[in-house]
């Protein structure tokens, strides 16, 4: 059985990339990374009670991600899979950004990837096998305003695949990024209306990307097929870019 | 000359080509050559991290660190004396 850990899975796109995996093989089996808030993600384990579970993850703290990890390895034998989806934005103009909003966008989005990363790369070089997908943002590419801490570390995540891609090649290991852009999760369910309006008319396709079809590309990233794709940033955002 | 395929560094040979995907075969690495630079095999900084996680795996040989690394794995010789000896 494929053992596949997501960070952030109680968040909307969290949820979608672990009902992808559920859908796609009753031989998946998902853990889900969550930090304080579980709701969605108990559901999720409740109603695929043999194939999913819910694990306590402070992604910014190295130890929770060895403890995570040994866990599922006595658990389950075997770490298949790992998508670091666990993020959050904290907007502002750099001339008044907080330091502190820097630092916890920048451990959040990028430092916990580099956790992450480290602490299931021996054991999947171990297995000579292994899939890791980092979800970066199309803030990365894009780099707007009001967003230097999080475009910056989001950049740093696409940086980040693409080396480690090249270390870990030889070993069976492939490492992708993509780039989701508007996405309809709870992130935009906050958006004003108007402004909501407004950002659609920027999408050639005119609609909101919806987290199955992001979650879609992150299993394909994750699935044998994909093999030969390594150190790729696949950007998901209906033709802005 | 072929070599003894049980052989302690036939199976390191064997192991270092299946997980380093060497195109080299086990009698064309001498047990003196050294694995890494261009004066010998030409192995790399990936290649000994790969190298160090299969001799652990295969042979139950725990590298402390880097330092220790870098005697170990200076060729097939060494790495068949780490084993040998228990530690490293």
């Amino acid at each position: 059985m494929r053992t596949i850990l997501i960070t952030g899975a109680n968040g909307g796109l969290g949820q979608a990339i672990a009902r992808a995996f559920l859908h796609e093989s009753t031989e998946n089996r998902v853990v889900l990374g969550v930090r304080s808030n579980r709701e969605d993600a108990d559901v999720l384990a409740a109603e695929n009670a043999d194939r999913a579970e819910v694990v306590s993850l402070e992604v910014t703290d190295p130890a929770a991600w060895e403890s995570v990890v040994s866990g599922i390895l006595d658990r389950h034998g075997r770490l298949d899979v790992l998508v670091n989806n666990a993020g959050f934005h904290r907007d502002g103009l750099l001339a008044t950004m907080p330091r502190k909003d820097w630092d916890s966008v920048r451990d959040a989005n990028l430092d916990a990837v580099f956790h992450g990363c480290q602490a299931v790369i021996k054991p999947m070089m171990s297995r000579r096998s292994g899939r890791i997908v980092n979800i970066s943002s199309l803030s990365a590419l894009l780099a707007p305003m009001g967003q230097t801490n999080y475009a910056a570390a989001k950049a740093g995540v696409i940086a980040l695949t693409q080396s480690l891609a090249k270390e870990t090649a030889r070993s069976g290991i492939t490492v992708n990024a993509v780039c989701p852009g508007f996405v309809d999760t709870d992130g935009l369910a906050d958006v004003d209306p108007e402004r909501k309006k407004a950002l659609v008319r920027t999408i050639p396709m005119r609609r909101f990307g919806k987290p199955e079809e992001v979650a879609a590309a992150v299993r394909f990233l994750a699935g044998e097929e994909a093999a030969y794709i390594t150190g790729a940033t696949l950007k998901i955002d209906g033709g802005i870019l | 000359m072929s070599e003894d395929p049980a052989s302690l560094h036939h199976r390191i040979k064997s192991v270092m080509i299946d997980e380093l995907m060497l195109q080299e075969s086990p009698e064309e690495i001498s047990d003196d050559e050294p694995l890494f630079g261009p004066e010998g095999l030409g192995l790399d900084s990936v290649d000994a991290l790969q190298l160090v996680v299969a001799l652990e795996k295969n042979f139950g040989l725990k590298i402390a660190d880097a330092e220790a690394a870098k005697g170990v794995l200076a060729n097939v010789n060494s790495i068949a004396e780490a084993i040998e000896s228990g530690s490293a």
